[in-house]
């Protein structure tokens, strides 16, 4: 039910805020990328950092993962969620102003946590580098989000919890444990903090952290997103709802495990490590399965791909979903592990899974997003298309430049020479890369350029025009009759 | 008469005329075994071929030093590459021709040789590349080839196969899924000989 006049007598979905995440997600999607252009272009010619610490690679890269992390992809998926979880629970968001907090809190901590690590504040634990006032803030209002998720869903008037909300809320409690849990440090001053687990139990908690932020926040959060927005802009029912039911519980389950595969050959035991390894491949069915869903879903959709650009964006992110979850178990194996950890190829396999899947999921779901909440069509095709060749190319210059410069590495740190030294020095197998590193500069920039024209196409879309009123609809007499049965009051 | 033509000018009619050349393998494919005999394997030599005059020549070059290899060394390497790559044509062509009947397309031994066979020409001429075997020189002409091949599969794909456009951008994504997971399943069987002593010598 869609109105365009306003009044006190209707509920409304809460949508403003959804947009304001949509368009925040698209601003730091942009400043992201473009630091890590500009990172990618530093370790090509090092003097473009101009001597100054705050243009440093290791300041900048940090701040290239945070803001498309949790600028661009949580924003993203706060958005997302917010949005769908009103219209599979079928009423407003519990206390919107709360709602509205999270919002402003959430990117008022993007802005300051993006600047102190520009300037060096830095608690030494990848994806988690922000400070303690920082983490405080985090956990803050990722409990604030969890209320206003939660409680939409417990107003909610139809019985059955539709599967993207079982992976978003997934995703609300696990990182609120992970987050929680890893960060926990003794701050010496306002700056620096030092992590209350020692030696090789930080690295285990630290990975346990790690690598179940790529599996719940980059994955499950994702894939809320995609059993959401896949079906909705497909017109079609999940190919197999009972599969979607199965594959959570199974990549809730071994996904957790995972995360000592990022600790090959360290000071932890070899049973954690060979432990990490078996989840690892374990993890590979209910991925898969997934992915089977999502193809099997669009298969039947092929007749909106000609009008629809936003469905290419998905279709194409599911194959890259394939790639990435099945790149990642292979790579836990140890022997593949001791060729492919700390080189690039490591960078390509992030990037295959950070670019392939979740930018691509999310710009087919602003392509979806953003003329609903606009009541209009997208200002252009032709542009959208652009950008999904563009995003193509950018993401195959990217992979490709990386594998190949990860298997050299990799063969060059473990050359020998007769006297069972390393055969080659840091310095000259950084400057054997150098060529690879301007090939995947190319690919960022072209990644970049394509991300630039959704941001103008969805401008245009939404210039001058305020967010679509929409409220639930009635009721289909079966979820009414289920709804009373249960208890519920429709 | 264009049907009547060798298939290997007209698979290689892609590089000069994609368009024209899609057409015509779609309006009439040659054979599964003239697709396969008359191009695919004489396409498929060319990489191995270069490979090998290239590294006997000028040496593999990481970035550091050339690496020369004796010469039984790079013929086995050679023909290890040769039947790697028409085992990857063969399987690719099942995959496609498995695909199809979901697609709706056309399932024969013909279309899915031809498919194959049009999307890996400009991969198999850009092997050329490989005559000067430098790591990064070969990677700055194989993957905007790579690009090339990709949009060609998405392009060629529909009227190859004989099915709508939107399918045909369906399963020509579905097709993707597929390379890329062997590609890296090829990458990481790759890394596992290395690292058991089965290749260059590396230290593990």
């Amino acid at each position: 039910m869609v109105e365009h006049a306003r009044n006190g007598a209707v509920e409304h979905y809460e949508d403003r805020i959804v947009a304001a995440f949509t368009f925040c997600s698209i601003v730091w999607a942009i400043a992201g990328m473009a630091a890590g252009v500009y990172a990618a272009a530093e370790l090509v010619w090092p003097e473009l950092n101009f001597g100054l610490p705050w243009l440093s690679f290791g300041r900048l890269r940090t701040g290239h993962t945070n803001l498309v992390l949790f600028g661009f992809g949580v924003s993203a998926l706060i958005g997302t969620s917010l949005y769908s979880v009103q219209r599979t629970s079928h009423v407003r968001l519990l206390a919107p102003k709360l709602a509205w907090f999270v919002f402003y809190a959430w990117q008022l901590t993007i802005v300051l946590g993006a600047w102190s690590l520009l300037a060096g504040w830095n608690g030494g634990k990848e994806y988690a580098e922000l400070e303690w006032p920082f983490d405080i803030a985090i956990a803050v209002i990722w409990i604030a989000y969890a209320v206003v998720f939660f409680g939409t869903i417990a107003r909610r008037k139809v019985a059955p919890i539709y599967i993207s909300n079982w992976f978003y809320g997934a995703l609300i409690i696990v990182v609120a444990m992970l987050h929680i849990v890893n960060n926990l440090a003794l701050p010496a001053t306002l700056s620096k903090s030092y992590s209350l687990f020692p030696g090789a139990q930080d690295a285990i908690v630290q990975w346990w952290y790690g690598h179940n932020a790529v599996g719940f926040l980059l994955t499950g959060g994702f894939l809320g997103m995609l059993y959401y927005f896949l079906p909705k802009q497909a017109e079609q029912p999940i190919w197999s709802y009972r599969l979607s039911i199965v594959a959570f519980w199974a990549f809730v389950y071994s996904y957790i495990w995972a995360g000592p595969h990022h600790l090959h050959y360290n000071a932890i035991p070899e049973w954690v490590q060979s432990l990490g390894v078996i989840m690892s491949l374990v993890l590979l069915a209910p991925s898969w399965a997934t992915m089977i869903n999502g193809v099997m879903t669009v298969s039947n959709a092929w007749r909106k791909l000609q009008t629809d650009p936003a469905l290419k964006f998905i279709v194409l992110a599911l194959a890259f979903y394939g790639l990435a979850t099945f790149e990642g178990p292979m790579m836990a194996i140890r022997s593949v592990n001791v060729m492919s950890h700390f080189t690039e190829w490591t960078i390509g396999h992030v990037h295959s899974g950070a670019l392939g899947w979740n930018a691509l999921i999310t710009f087919g779901t602003f392509y979806y997003l953003v003329p609903r909440l606009a009541g209009r069509p997208l200002h252009s095709t032709v542009l959208a298309n652009a950008h999904f060749w563009l995003a193509l190319a950018g993401i195959m210059l990217y992979v490709l430049s990386m594998w190949a410069a990860g298997l050299s590495q990799s063969l060059l740190w473990l050359s020998l020479d007769d006297l069972g030294e390393v055969r080659y020095s840091f310095v000259e197998v950084m400057e054997a890369m150098a060529p690879y590193y301007l090939l995947r500069l190319v690919g960022g920039v072209l990644f970049l350029a394509g991300t630039v024209l959704m941001a103008v196409n969805l401008r245009l879309t939404f210039a001058g025009a305020r967010t679509v009123a929409v409220s639930a609809p009635a009721l289909v007499p079966a979820h009414a009759a289920a709804f009373s049965a249960a208890g519920g009051t429709p | 008469m264009i049907a009547q033509r060798p298939p290997l000018l007209r698979f290689g009619a892609v590089l000069v005329a994609p368009e024209a050349a899609i057409a015509s393998i779609a309006a009439d494919p040659p054979s599964g075994a003239r697709a396969f005999f008359g191009a695919a394997v004489w396409l498929g030599l060319l990489p191995p071929l270069f490979a090998a005059i290239g590294t006997m020549t000028f040496g593999w070059r990481l970035g550091v030093e050339p690496l020369f290899l004796p010469a039984g060394t790079v013929v086995a390497i050679g023909a290890a590459y040769f039947v790697l790559l028409l085992f990857g044509f063969l399987s690719t062509a099942v995959v496609a021709r498995w695909m199809a009947s979901t697609y709706g397309a056309d399932a024969s031994w013909s279309r899915s040789f031809a498919l194959v066979t049009l999307v890996g020409a400009p991969l198999a001429i850009g092997s050329v590349v490989h005559l000067y075997p430098n790591a990064f020189v070969n990677v700055l002409v194989l993957v905007p080839t790579l690009i090339w091949s990709m949009y060609l599969l998405y392009r060629g794909l529909p009227a190859v196969m004989k099915t709508d456009p939107g399918r045909g951008m369906l399963m020509a994504s579905s097709l993707i899924a597929y390379l890329l997971v062997s590609w890296v399943t090829l990458l990481g069987i790759t890394a596992v000989l290395w690292s058991r002593g089965v290749g260059p010598h590396v230290a593990t």
